[in-house]
């Protein structure tokens, strides 16, 4: 079936079938790798993108159900002024090691705090509950995620 | 926008005042040369490569844990539409592999060992044809009794799952038979007589689980062969050089005709050693003719990558009245599962470090891996030293408790200096112990804490040692036309960073900006040996072959500017990236100049060669394996954790992480802060929540919903703290940092759970269930 989808401000168009996950359709049909699958079954989180603003793991939305939605995935975050704060957060701040997980935390952490410009840590836990990272502990996401808001804070 | 300043994390000293050369680059937290590419989506990972035209594989996994195969047939299979290609055991070369012992075939020939031993694959022209070809095939099995724990292989006449064990090809020689794949045993002094002399002896067993090593990238590669027949293999690794030479021999066919393109990889941990995927892969594609790719689902993740092996050691110590340590005895057996892969490894590595951080005038240890039909086990993050750290440290607080002392005297009062020797090593240089010991009990507070903390509230702690260094690495850096500096080593990012301290050490060692200096993407093509980033040796091993290279490198450009200059080499140095006269910093020649120089003149371009190897160092190795002094030097720590436990649920809650370590010299602060929180969440998942559950020789909990993983509402903060007194052979003095901090939350929980009940439990995880069973079985009556 057809569908029409606007990913990172450009309308796509392509062909999907009935059981196709947004994941993949990305991935394949858009060619936009930066969303990662890493269970398909969304418990790890790595697959996050927003889906008209909201987080969603793409890996169970039937790309159906993204007709006439717009998307923003990783690779839509940066802008031609530079990476988003919570991008220059996580790198200023140590947050990225394998990198796998980061897509995914960086999406969830954006979602959080339009959310909630000013988390506390406990809010920016809570909100990454369903975020998996296997190499840096969370200590040095929070710190980015806090950077971010503080950055975020000074522009606004 | 502006970034935030990069901060340099407070730093605390040991008591040994370390030298403090003033360095521009090295002891920096700089930002990681490979985090924008990550932030952005554009890195480009092992599951994120495609070709076009290629293939998808899917593999028929063996569904019981002991057969032998009568037939297969996959005619229906070959019949599906989109089928490309079909094979199984009998496509795969005679010839076995395997890193330590060559015990395995690429697919299982005439038996099939384990739930999840490859029978056949498929290469169709998309992923679900596959999937849909392998349902297609059918297999006639005759089912085998299974040999479901180590008990059972060890049992007198029990079946032998690899009847050949003894003539199987080994890396070195050692002792094999019956279902014991290897066994080893070292002694020092006289046992017997240490336990009838002192005050307690005191013996007990602890079990350690299977934990997966779950990156949040799956397995991954893509293979095919060039015009020419030439094999290149794109794919996620930890080890280039060892994935092409064992890759080569799978297969049967040279190295020179065997192309290892590493991509990004997105996490290893162990699960991403030598070769996984990568020969069956390359099988398929010979066969169809076309590159395939192979991924792994999360459920075949945890099926086919070689997950940590359980242990199980016994543990005597003996100890005087007045706490000092007399002897012990240890006896290690590690489940391998049905090939030995990496446990022959672990289970030697647990019986070198049985001994800790600790004087024992005597002391005894075997060890053995044992063929079952459980799954083929291998090894993670803390390679053996884990299992045996987690026997000793829990079992000292027992002997502690026996003899009323407190369990930080009791350490304290028998730890190893320099000089000493442990049972398999020479003597010990660079001990730090005492430094990290009392660094972390004055900041967690824990003399003040311990017995006063209230109802089940605890406090334990768990000291560190694992070795660092292994083998050799090689490098080359040469410097380019405009001046800047090229570093090329097979030496893979798997996520540590290594890339940026590897940079870091160049732009040190030349004195040129660090944005001056690059890292290759290493690809076995172009970039010679290196052991590969495992055993904490990466910065150690590689950075010391690209400290060397540096060196070379700035040797000839010295020598060729002083020759422009007209004046002797000694008489000038390099500034920020300008040879100058080393009395005037005006003047020179740019690095640009020198490049164009040597290029356009008799010099030729400048290249700086380093090689390295651990051994030859030392006329009296330090460390060892099978008593065979192979390791430079052994990194030291201690961790401090307090938790409070529901004595009516079991949950165990962490209040306070101390951890600190010695580090030599922190050449990336904030990269090796990293490291120590993210391995002691690691540890704290192996501690309390991670484990395969296996019955039967299945998998029960093969996802992320059942196989539980550290969340971020889990972690607590890690109150870190760094002794810093540089390593004798280190580049700038830098130890391994890799695998030490998830060593010690396994005994520092279990300690502090114990503190906090009075009941110890001598197996990790510690679950609810296990606590309350431990404290029912306490409770009299």
């Amino acid at each position: 079936m057809d569908i029409e989808l606007n990913v990172n401000g450009d309308m796509l168009h392509v062909v999907v079938s009935p059981g196709e996950v947004l994941i993949d359709t990305l991935r394949e049909s858009a060619g936009l790798t930066g969303s990662k699958k890493g269970c398909a079954t969304g418990d790890c989180g790595a697959c996050t993108v927003l889906l008209d603003g909201r987080p969603v793991t793409s890996c169970l939305v039937l790309s159906v159900s993204a007709q006439g939605k717009g998307v923003t995935t990783i690779e839509g975050l940066a802008d031609e002024t530079g990476l988003h704060p919570v991008q220059e957060g996580f790198v200023a701040m140590g947050a990225v090691q394998c990198g796998y997980c980061t897509p995914g935390m960086v999406m969830m952490a954006t979602a959080v705090l339009a959310e909630q410009p000013h988390p506390t840590d406990a809010q920016i836990r809570a909100g990454l509950a369903g975020n998996l990272c296997r190499c840096t502990g969370y200590g040095k996401i929070i710190a980015a995620v806090q950077s971010a808001a503080l950055m975020m804070a000074e522009e606004a | 926008m502006a970034a935030p300043e990069t901060r340099d994390p407070v730093v605390e000293v040991g008591t040994k005042e370390p030298t403090k050369p003033a360095y521009k680059y090295v002891g920096k937290s700089v930002t990681r040369i490979d985090s924008v590419a990550k932030v952005t989506g554009a890195s480009r990972f092992s599951t994120d490569f495609y070709l076009k035209g290629m293939l998808h594989a899917k593999i028929l996994f063996s569904d019981r844990p002991y057969a032998r195969i009568i037939d297969i047939d996959i005619s229906k299979a070959l019949a599906l539409p989109g089928v490309k290609a079909v094979i199984t055991g009998d496509d795969a070369p005679i010839r076995r592999y395997g890193v330590y012992l060559k015990d395995k075939t690429i697919l299982a020939k005439g038996e099939v060992r384990y739930i999840g031993d490859r029978v056949a694959a498929v290469a169709a022209v998309t992923e679900r044809i596959a999937e849909q070809a392998v349902s297609l095939i059918k297999v006639r099995y005759e089912d085998l009794d299974p040999l479901l724990d180590t008990t059972a292989a060890l049992k007198e006449g029990a079946s032998r799952l690899h009847p050949d064990v003894a003539e199987y090809e080994a890396g070195f020689p050692y002792i094999r038979y019956g279902n014991v794949c290897m066994e080893a045993e070292l002694a020092r002094g006289d046992v017997a007589t240490a336990f009838a002399e002192s005050d307690v002896v005191l013996e007990a067993v602890y079990r350690t689980g299977a934990v997966n090593q779950a990156p949040i990238e799956p397995h991954a590669c893509v293979a095919g062969f060039d015009h020419r027949g030439r094999l290149t293999v794109w794919t996620a690794t930890q080890q280039l050089s060892v994935c092409h030479a064992e890759l080569a021999a799978a297969l049967e066919i040279p190295m020179v005709d065997v192309r290892v393109i590493p991509l990004e990889c997105g996490g290893g941990f162990g699960g991403k050693l030598d070769t996984n995927l990568e020969p069956l892969t390359a099988l398929l594609a010979q066969k169809a003719g076309r590159a395939v790719r192979l991924a792994m689902t999360r459920e075949e993740e945890f099926v086919a990558a070689n997950n940590r092996a359980p242990f199980e050691i016994k543990i005597k110590l003996g100890a005087t009245s007045d706490g000092k340590l007399t002897g012990g005895e240890v006896d290690i057996v590690a489940d391998a599962g049905a090939y030995a892969d990496h446990v022959v490894g672990t289970a030697s590595h647990a019986l070198s470090s049985s001994e800790g951080v600790y004087r024992f005038p005597s002391w005894k240890v075997r060890t053995r891996a044992v063929y079952t039909n459980n799954p083929d086990y291998g090894c993670m993050r803390g390679y053996g030293t884990i299992q045996a750290l987690f026997a000793l440290e829990t079992h000292l607080d027992a002997l502690a408790r026996k003899i009323a002392i407190d369990p930080a005297e009791l350490r304290l009062a028998n730890l190893v200096e320099d000089g000493d020797e442990l049972i398999s090593s020479a003597a010990l240089h660079d001990v730090h112990i005492r430094e990290t010991m009392e660094t972390a009990l004055d900041r967690s507070g824990y003399w003040e804490k311990k017995g006063s903390m209230g109802p089940n509230r605890g406090i334990g702690i768990a000291n560190i040692v694992k070795t660092v260094g292994l083998l050799s690495s090689s490098a080359t850096v040469r410097l380019n036309e405009d001046g800047t500096v090229a570093i090329t080593t097979a030496a893979v990012e798997i996520g540590c960073g290594t890339h940026t301290v590897l940079s870091q050490i160049a732009a040190e060692v030349l004195d040129v900006p660090i944005d001056r200096v690059s890292v290759g993407a290493p690809e076995s093509d172009s970039t010679a040996y290196d052991l590969g980033s495992i055993a904490s040796r990466t910065v150690f091993d590689n950075g010391s072959a690209v400290r060397l290279a540096t060196e070379d490198l700035r040797a000839k450009i010295v020598e060729c500017a002083a020759r422009e200059l007209g004046c002797d080499a000694d008489e000038v140095m390099i500034t920020e990236g300008r040879v100058h006269d080393v009395s005037s910093l005006e003047g020179g020649m740019t690095l640009e100049a020198v490049a164009g120089t040597s290029i356009y003149g008799a010099e030729g371009p400048l290249v700086g060669f380093g090689v390295w190897s651990a051994y030859r160092h030392h006329d009296d190795p330090v460390g060892g394996g099978f008593a065979e002094g192979i390791y430079p030097t052994f990194g030291f720590g201690t961790h401090v954790a307090e938790v409070e436990i529901d004595p009516g649920t079991g949950q165990v809650s962490i209040l306070d992480y101390t951890a600190c370590h010695d580090v030599g010299k922190a050449i990336n602060p904030m990269a090796l802060e990293g490291q120590i929180e993210g391995g002691v969440a690691q540890g704290l998942g192996g501690a309390l929540w991670e484990e395969m559950l296996v019955s039967d020789g299945r998998i029960l909990n093969p996802n992320l919903v059942d196989y539980r993983l550290p969340t971020i509402m889990d972690v607590p903060r890690v109150q870190i703290s760094l002794v810093e007194v540089p390593d004798a052979l280190g580049p700038f003095g830098a130890k391994g940092i890799g695998e030490h901090p998830i060593l010690g939350p396994g005994p520092s929980i279990a300690n502090a759970i114990a503190d906090a009940s009075g009941v110890l439990v001598n197996q990790i995880p510690v679950t609810p269930e296990r606590l309350l069973d431990a404290i029912d079985a306490s409770t009299p009556g």
